[in-house]
């Protein structure tokens, strides 16, 4: 397969999670792309304008994309601080109305600032890897990394309470759990998260412009999370990957790609109204995914030994 | 007064009640269902489409039927109404294949909002593909007799965009005497009131719910055709921005009510207008900014009700 496509994929996947990490809580925020639209900028105006950012030429160093991918999560996650209180006020679909809205005015903004470029965006973002392959590992390594983070948190107390908020908001109150602070939590995690892979996908695609933060982006990503399940991490995952590649593997037939693409959308509810992947088939597929499971808290142990520099058997 | 005063208030005027028709679409079904119908902006570019190719419009060159048009030509009279049913048809089509399949499994309405989508995305690119992605432009001579431009009070101004808030005002009173005054207007706001109530006291909810897509659709689509014919057709996509401004109209006025959307329309129109032209790059944020402020400080919208939590 295509490099590529595989980092298109990957970043895909990403998205998925972004928006899975409110859904998770049963907040329908669609304000991913907005997000992703600001690590974007923020990484294509660093990497374009600031020297100590931009390398030398064509190449940037890789700490610098680390950097980039640090402050544009942070300022995605300042800004999902800020407004997340209120907007988090909102239930369902006001919630996912004020969301589409946060979206396009940052659309606007992006457009009609004076940095921005304007229309056409940003060009020539200098490339920290030489190949696409390096852009796959990396962002294959980023992945596996949040991946591991979201499996951590479902079975973490915020995980948990995430869940019970899904399930019964006024039950979880009752009980105890500070819904106003667990939904801001995973809100603002979730902005962290898409503001980071803005910063990854601007020096991937090379140039960057309003486009890439809009609503239909807002639709693909919900629709990412949709098709792959929202009830356990893998299912944004695999949705992420699968529709992103779906596309580009239709190219033969052309012009109905599209059309091919918006039949998997309409069809894809009504045929698994639950996602394709559900706790329940996890559970069913048991061993294969226990193993998956215990390979990734295994790591997580080995990794937590070797900060505190005690090794575990 | 002061006639730019005039041009602008009526620029405002027409293009606030293109949202509120485009807002009533979202509403019925919203009311009925709890959803928003996410493939209504391509219903409105269907409406756009339909009355384009009516009054003897010819295909673009990068379509598959390019170059065809259809062996008459109906006066625009005539071509809007057809363009309506038409799209209502493509409404109910869209009820049927990504609506009904959700709502008999019980299924979380979240659903329908993704399914609905897809069946814009369907509408859009199939459009696309039919008749390619020119923009088009309804020719001036549409209107036969009625002259081009109008003085009132001393401005001079199009008569499209006078028979755009005449029809529209109309289709909106229509509207409204049909859901406060008829049998089956009374029988929907039962069913978007308690559809399980409605159904026990012999309302057919289906039916019901298949009249409000009918409806919907047929706003949408004439809807589409007024804009057409006033501006132009941009394209297969041009229905999404309106679709999404029409969700501020929405809230503003507050979801479900009628008469909010016709006031969320016509205030989201007159602000736009008088967005000064050097800011005319920010026009597109006045929608949206409205909307975030009055979800912050009234989330039921100006004629909403407000918003209970069920235990």
């Amino acid at each position: 397969m295509d490099a590529g496509l595989l980092v298109q994929m990957l970043i895909g996947a990403l998205l998925g999670l972004s928006v899975y990490l409110p859904l998770y809580c049963g907040q329908l925020s669609l304000a991913t792309p907005g997000f992703f639209a600001i690590g974007g900028t923020v990484a294509a105006l660093l990497s374009t304008r600031v020297p100590a950012f931009a390398g030398t030429g064509a190449t940037s160093p890789l700490p610098a994309l680390l950097l980039e991918m640090a402050l544009a999560g942070l300022l995605a996650g300042l800004l999902a601080l800020a407004i997340g209180g209120t907007v988090l006020r909102l239930r369902g679909i006001y919630l996912a109305i004020a969301t589409i809205a946060l979206v396009e005015i940052l659309r606007v903004f992006n457009l009609n600032l004076p940095f921005t470029g304007g229309a056409l965006g940003i060009f020539g973002i200098p490339q920290p890897f030489d190949s696409t392959t390096g852009y796959a590992g990396f962002s294959l390594a980023l992945l596996a990394v949040v991946c591991w983070l979201c499996a951590r948190l479902e079975q973490l107390r915020l995980g948990r309470a995430m869940a019970a908020i899904r399930d019964d908001e006024l039950a979880a109150a009752s009980v105890g759990i500070d819904t106003a602070r667990v939904k801001l939590t995973a809100f603002v995690l979730s902005a962290l998260l898409a503001g980071l892979t803005g910063a990854l996908a601007a020096h991937f695609l090379n140039s960057w412009n309003a486009k890439l933060g809009s609503f239909d982006a807002s639709i693909t990503t919900l629709a990412f999370v949709v098709f792959g399940g929202s009830r356990t991490w893998l299912g944004p995952v695999i949705g992420g990957l699968a529709l992103t590649a779906l596309p580009e593997l239709l190219r033969p037939v052309g012009d109905l790609r599209l059309i091919v693409f918006g039949l998997v959308i309409l069809l894809g509810p009504v045929l698994f109204p639950q996602g394709l992947i559900t706790p329940q088939l996890l559970q069913r597929l048991g061993h294969g995914c226990s193993v998956v499971g215990q390979g990734f808290s295994g790591a997580g142990r080995r990794l937590r030994g070797r900060l505190s520099g005690v090794r575990r058997p | 007064m002061d006639a730019d005063l005039i041009q602008l208030l009526l620029n405002g005027l027409s293009l606030g009640a293109v949202y509120a028709l485009f807002a009533l679409g979202y509403t019925l079904v919203f009311s009925v269902l709890g959803v928003i119908n996410f493939a209504h902006g391509a219903v409105f570019t269907l409406g756009a489409y339909f009355t384009y190719l009516l009054i003897g419009g010819q295909v673009g060159a990068n379509g598959l039927l390019s170059g065809l048009r259809l062996p008459f030509s109906l006066p625009f009279v005539l071509a809007l109404p057809l363009a309506g049913l038409g799209s209502a048809l493509v409404a109910l089509l869209i009820e049927r294949v990504a609506f009904r399949p959700l709502r008999q499994r019980g299924a979380d309405s979240l659903l329908a909002l993704i399914s609905s989508l897809g069946a814009g995305v369907i509408l859009v690119n199939l459009i696309q593909l039919l008749m390619g992605a020119e923009s088009f432009a309804i020719p001036t001579g549409t209107l036969g007799a009625l002259p081009v431009a109008l003085s009132i009070g001393g401005a001079r101004v199009r008569t499209v965009q006078v028979l755009l808030l005449a029809i529209a005002a109309l289709l909106l009173v229509l509207l409204s005497v049909w859901l406060e005054g008829s049998r089956s207007g009374k029988a929907l706001q039962a069913v978007s009131e308690d559809p399980v109530t409605a159904q026990l006291l012999g309302i057919d909810s289906d039916g019901m719910i298949r009249l409000a897509f009918g409806v919907s659709g047929f706003l949408a689509g004439v809807s589409g055709g007024l804009v057409g014919l006033s501006v132009s057709i941009a394209g297969p996509y041009f229905g999404i921005s309106y679709g999404l401004k029409a969700l501020g109209v929405l809230v503003l006025g507050g979801l479900g009510s009628v008469p909010g959307a016709v006031l969320g329309g016509l205030i989201i129109g007159l602000a736009e207008a008088f967005v000064p032209a050097e800011w005319s790059g920010w026009k597109d944020a006045v929608a949206y900014g409205f909307l975030f402020l009055i979800l912050l400080l009234r989330p039921q919208g100006l004629l909403g009700r407000p918003l209970g939590t069920k235990v």
